[in-house]
């Protein structure tokens, strides 16, 4: 275990891991139809797909979390049959989910060791001895970590190098990484691209899962597309286009990722004057007219998050005020907006949005439900007939009703938030990063409809940290940089530089 | 990312205000000792600390199989009935055998049927602990009360060992009862740790999936959680018995919550997956010293509940407060 495992790159007639007519079924759904995958040595594979093409199975497959219903997986050859992560892992296939795994009250050592603590000969676990073996891995790898630090005290990108520690530590061949960027900064981004060119030259074979094409085209050698649960292509991602990528994720070619209708602007709706929070907003004026779209452009920290919870009265002001069709938003709270028709597409769907284990009507009248109340009772025939006229409307993809809302795909969440407000009857949405965590396919669908909505008279505040969803939704731009607007555009006359020069400035 | 700033800036602040909470803890149960010597001149004599330590010792046994389920993330309130529950078998068997041993062997398997019946709910079934223990809390009152007729059970063969168990003292100065909830927390404290079983434990009631994905068999660590919880609340039973020199149906009633309130006191997280055995033992250190301080300066029992109640309200509010800062 001290000897990290370098393969010999001369020898690539054994794939690490070779995946051959992989199956598997869900009630009522296939998840995963007879997929073929190999990976070798050195090698960086990148699986793409929209949500739902099977990519987490196949992933939670190869982790030993799902057991196959056919097919085989075979790591160096040998044909592995886990029961568990735990096989998985000892079978060198080490999985760095999304949500980091890993205790947070432990600290660095102790969590790359957590599988099995070393003991010593009387039984008692070698705190030492833990110590000395992630030092050790530290330094082969490269990283600049503390063994005695607590887990919890670290970035997600430091937390993420404890995981490939514990995948080093484990002589791990495959390491696969589902989402990794989605929660880093871009200095971050570069620091784990070196990490993964690390472990290309250590021999180990790296599956790197991603919505991001840039980071597709950056850091992998070949690509393979998965839709609806069926292999559509492997080739090298050299030998890719944008365009060709997401032709063969959503099966057609999105001519028009912006669909843009005739915008008629009204009188305005929002009127924001002299806005000061405590911690970082330094005044804040713009106003929003009916049918238009306002985009807010900021880097990280720009302030784009407390903007939007400060207009909604989720986060108290010190100063300013803001107005919603020339009433006064006092007092400054979520339930006086609300009554305003002003609401918030928060950027946290899980923690601020959904109520995960509810069903998808719940989730979708949370707001609307006095509409279906007569004498505190609430008619669910009503309740349930308005949720099926926005499912149809907005094309949400779900089995029935019924069904908890932690079962749909990120997109058809966001249209169920969508859905709550507009059901409710809104003539202001904040929308927060409407389109992170969700795919190529489900965002244009998405970016249609924020245009309709527009189009029918909403005014619409979009905060989004995404260039190319900035100027093809806003009518109009603001840029936020340190908390303060630094340029306000046109969206027909501005470019990418102009915006990006006063978002660092 | 201003957030993750944010976080991280709380995070750093909870790890050190967690690594100095045993030392306030400490600090706290000084403070008191100090309080108390000044109000009343018997409060800082060998014989009532050496008391207040032997008064202590059942609950210290309790808290420390409380705080262990508590760590795994579950709860096991039943603790209380368990105490009067093992007394029976106890004076029952040494009743008819005159054997010590024999009666602490039958307590203990009764303590241990009843935590794998709690365990086996909780664990295994996915019953909710709080609920499963809240049930088993009554049953086993409630048979306790049919099996004794709501009269205590003497112990009729007026065993000497047995005796000594509960009013004799170690080099005639530490109650054994003190003594064998000293060792309790010394071997505990070594086991959570430095042992993988004590470790994994930590790493369960921080995040069952994960715990799971590290290939750790979740169900059945908590299971022994709750075994090794009803064991230790038997240990508490037969040391309880032991200096009542019977069975009695009331025995342990409300020990429970006196449990959890110094586990929580001692920085057991309710959300599991925190705290420290050491921390609980000084946690049922300051909650003793203080109920025997209060009786010291002769405030009334009446006062010592509505005192304990606020102690608890404020451990829980110190978790609450510390969940927040996560």
């Amino acid at each position: 275990m001290t000897e990290l495992n370098i393969a010999d790159p001369t020898n690539t007639s054994v794939p690490v891991l070779s995946v051959s007519g992989l199956t598997k079924k869900f009630p009522g759904v296939l998840a995963l139809d007879d997929v073929s995958i190999e990976v070798r040595s050195g090698e960086v594979l990148a699986i793409i797909g929209e949500n739902g093409a099977g990519k987490s199975t196949l992933i939670k497959m190869l982790a030993g979390v799902y057991k196959p219903d056919g097919g085989t997986i075979a790591i160096n050859g040998e044909v592995q049959n886990y029961a568990s992560p735990a096989d998985a892992l000892k079978a060198g296939t080490k999985v760095v989910f999304q949500e980091i795994a890993l205790i947070p009250e432990f600290t660095v050592a102790e969590n790359i060791f957590l599988e099995s603590h070393l003991i010593t000969r009387i039984g008692t676990i070698d705190w030492p001895e833990i110590r000395r073996r992630a030092r050790d891995i530290f330094e082969r790898a490269g990283f600049a970590l503390d063994p005695d630090a607590k887990v919890g005290d670290l970035s997600i990108s430091q937390q993420q190098l404890v995981e490939i520690s514990r995948a080093l530590a484990h002589d791990a061949k495959l390491v696969i990484m589902d989402e990794p960027t989605s929660s880093l900064t871009p200095l971050e981004v570069r620091h784990l691209f070196e990490v993964i060119e690390r472990l290309k030259s250590l021999g180990i074979a790296i599956i790197y899962v991603s919505h991001k094409l840039e980071e597709i085209f950056e850091i992998s050698d070949r690509c393979t597309i998965l839709r609806d649960g069926k292999w559509i292509s492997t080739q090298p991602t050299s030998s890719h286009t944008n365009d060709s990528l997401i032709k063969d994720m959503v099966g057609r070619s999105i001519d028009d990722l912006f669909p843009r209708s005739e915008r008629k602007f009204g009188d305005t709706v929002v009127q924001v004057d002299g806005l000061y929070t405590h911690n970082r907003l330094d005044n804040i004026s713009f106003n929003v007219r009916a049918g238009e779209v306002l985009g807010f452009f900021g880097l990280m920290g720009a302030g784009r998050t407390e903007l939007a919870k400060a207009i909604v009265g989720y986060d108290p002001i010190s100063a300013g005020s803001i107005k919603i069709n020339g009433n006064l938003l006092s007092p400054h709270s979520t339930i006086k907006s609300k009554s305003l028709g002003l609401g918030l597409l928060s950027e946290d769907r899980k923690e601020e949005g959904l109520m995960m284990d509810a069903n998808v009507t719940r989730n979708m009248t949370l707001s609307a439900l006095q509409k279906f109340t007569r004498g505190g009772f609430v008619n669910a025939a009503a309740e349930t007939k308005t949720a099926q006229s926005f499912v149809d409307r907005f094309r949400i993809k779900l089995a029935k009703l019924g069904q908890p809302i932690r079962t749909l795909s990120g997109g058809n969440q966001q249209k169920v938030l969508l859905s709550r407000w507009l059901m409710y009857g809104l003539e202001v949405i904040v929308l927060d990063e409407p389109t992170r965590g969700i795919d190529v396919g489900a965002k244009t669908e998405i970016f249609a409809l924020i245009d309709e909505l527009a189009s029918q008279g909403l005014a619409v505040i979009l905060m989004t940290s995404e260039m190319p969803e900035l100027l093809g939704l806003s009518d109009r731009i603001c840029v936020l940089a340190e908390g303060k607007i630094t340029a306000t555009f046109e969206t027909s006359n501005v470019t990418q530089e102009e915006i990006l020069d006063a978002a660092i400035q | 990312m201003p957030q993750s700033n944010n976080i991280k800036s709380k995070f750093s602040l909870f790890s050190t205000s967690r690594g100095n909470s045993e030392l306030a803890l400490i600090v706290s149960l000084l403070v008191v000792i100090t309080i108390f010597s000044f109000m009343s001149e018997y409060f800082l004599t060998v014989r009532n600390l050496t008391n207040v330590l032997g008064q202590a010792s059942i609950i210290m046994a309790l808290a420390m199989g409380v705080a262990i389920v508590l760590i795994s993330g579950e709860v096991d309130i039943s603790v209380g009935s368990v105490v009067a529950a093992v007394a029976i078998p106890l004076v029952e068997i040494m009743n008819a055998t005159d054997s010590l041993m024999l009666g602490i062997a039958g307590a203990l398997a009764l303590g241990l049927m009843i935590g794998a019946i709690n365990g086996y709910l909780s664990a295994y079934l996915r019953i909710n602990s709080l609920i499963v223990t809240l049930g088993t809390l009554f049953i086993i009152r409630g048979f306790v009360y049919l099996y004794t007729g709501k009269r205590p059970i003497a112990d009729t063969g007026y065993l000497e060992n047995f005796f000594q168990l509960g009013s004799g003292r170690f080099l005639d100065i530490l109650p054994n009862p003190a003594l064998v909830a000293g060792i309790i927390v010394i071997f505990f404290i070594f086991i959570m740790r430095h042992t993988r079983f004590g470790r994994r434990i930590y790493a369960v009631g921080s995040n069952a999936e994960v715990a799971s994905l590290a290939g750790y068999n979740v169900r059945r660590l908590r299971f022994y959680c709750f075994i090794i919880c009803s064991l230790l609340a038997s240990v508490g039973g037969i040391l309880l018995s032991s200096r009542l020199g019977s069975a009695i149906h009331t025995a342990g009633m409300g020990y429970e919550f006196q449990a959890i309130a110094a586990v929580v006191l001692g920085g057991v997280s309710l959300a599991g997956g925190i705290g420290s055995l050491f921390g609980v033992m000084l946690g049922v250190l300051i909650l003793a010293f203080v109920s025997n301080g209060l009786g010291m300066i002769n405030l009334p029992t009446e006062w010592q509940l509505v005192i304990t109640g606020l102690v608890i309200i404020a451990a829980v509010a110190l978790d609450a407060f510390k969940k927040k800062s996560r």
